[in-house]
């Protein structure tokens, strides 16, 4: 039912659905499994040093035959060597975090890997475009970590109706409802991270896991609003300290942001710890390997669109033909 | 356009854009530290005047601006 979208055909996946890149937890294990269960998984390098980014890719690469993507984030200041290794290793897809990639991505292209983009902004979408990437990742404020400030609903439409390029929705997806309302957005496919914390294979503690699991939809908070780059984290004592905090003491705020990332994903530590995460959170319920995770989600997404389909667009179609 | 026009309409989609006072900005002030852009302002900005000068700014062009006069000669040097 999948295959024959762009994302499928031009990766020879099964799904099209892509493991967002996740600084911390979207490691070669993580990233191997959604590959191996149909989809592209993708290693979050913005927390790696350059060992083990490359200790990460190789053992991606000893455990899936399959395609993956290694996310990069422009602000990484070892951004370069970062891309030279991704060159070395011939990794076959690259996503270019939040930021603008400039020559990088025709320096990807020419190498002949696979090259998107995450936006939140139709501009920068524009731009991109323009510079040749091959796929735009939408991604909607209801996300986990950095965010811009418009939701996937509104986000998607417009960026189908401004682009060429093929694009694929992020931000508040976690099931199969999730997918099929991308599609009817106008996406091309999904990229999904917060789902997959709470994964089995996925690099996260289980304070961190069980965090995912309690949480509502009301759960978690935006940081750094006030000190230009918004983060979207799970409330905490901390978290709620650091908004506080950021109306008055700016530079105190940014200094115990710095390291609570760390933090939380080494022990889970709640009392100084940032607990990256969407509002999807709210809509998980249990840890499943990632492939439960996802042909769940995929029969679920086909449920409702071959229902849709008969019950919505036939009938109507029957409809018409009725009253002619 | 000569250049004073063009810093001109810098000058006006900067007002507009960022929070900022026209006196605030000259020629060598820098976008983010002093007058407090983000990157997706700036693209937005770009965008902006590309639409107006009728040009076309590539990706690659962005990351090198850093301060006004950047935008200025940009645009300067794509209405050649
Ligand atoms: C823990 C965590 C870390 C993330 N790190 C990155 C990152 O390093 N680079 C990036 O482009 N996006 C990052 N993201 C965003 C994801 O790639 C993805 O777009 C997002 O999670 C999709 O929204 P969802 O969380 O609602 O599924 C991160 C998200 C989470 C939850």
């Amino acid at each position: 039912m999948f295959d024959s979208l762009p994302l499928c055909q031009c990766l020879k996946i099964k799904y099209p659905l892509i493991l967002g890149g996740m600084a911390w937890i979207g490691k070669g294990a993580l990233a191997a499994a959604v590959s191996n269960a149909g989809g592209l998984g993708t290693i979050g390098s913005g927390s790696m040093t350059l060992v083990e980014l490359r200790e990460e890719i190789n053992r991606c690469q000893m455990s899936t035959t399959k395609p993956f993507a290694v996310n990069i984030l422009m602000l990484d200041p070892a951004v370069e060597e970062k891309v030279s290794l991704l060159l070395e290793l011939r990794v076959p897809v690259v996503i270019f975090g939040a930021g603008n990639p400039g020559a990088f991505l025709e320096t990807f292209r020419r190498a002949g890997a696979v090259t998107m983009g995450v936006v939140s902004s139709e501009n920068l979408a524009l731009l991109l475009e323009r510079a040749g990437v091959d796929f735009i990742i939408g991604e909607g404020c209801e996300s986990g970590g950095h965010i811009g400030s418009v939701t996937t609903m509104v986000l998607i439409p417009a960026l189908a109706d401004l682009l060429r390029t093929p694009v694929i929705a992020a931000g508040g997806i976690a099931d199969g409802r999730g997918i099929a309302a991308a599609f009817m957005l106008g996406a091309q496919g999904v990229q999904i991270g917060t789902r997959f914390i709470a994964s089995v294979e996925s690099d996260a503690n289980e304070t961190y896991k069980q965090m995912i699991l309690k949480s509502g939809i009301r759960d978690t908070v935006v940081t750094g609003e006030r000190l230009g780059h918004p983060v979207r984290v799970l409330k905490t004592s901390f978290s709620k300290k650091i908004k506080r905090m950021e109306l008055d003491s700016s530079e105190e705020a940014e200094r115990l942001l710095l390291g609570s990332y760390r933090k939380a994903y080494q022990n889970g530590n709640l009392h100084e710890g940032s607990f990256l995460a969407g509002q999807s959170a709210g809509l998980v319920h249990e840890v499943s390997t990632c492939q439960e995770i996802i042909d769940k989600m995929f029969t679920q997404a086909t449920t409702i669109l071959e229902y849709t389909n008969t019950h919505i667009i036939e009938r109507r179609k029957n409809e018409q033909r009725g009253s002619i | 356009m000569n250049r004073e026009e063009v810093f001109s309409k810098v000058k006006k989609a900067l007002v507009e854009k960022l929070d900022v006072e026209e006196d605030q900005i000259s020629l060598d002030a820098d976008l983010r530290d002093d007058l407090g852009g983000s990157s997706l302002e700036l693209v937005d900005l770009v965008m902006d005047l590309e639409k107006e000068a009728k040009i076309k700014i590539e990706l690659e062009e962005l990351r090198s601006i850093q301060k006004v006069k950047d935008v200025v000669e940009l645009i300067e040097k794509k209405l050649h």
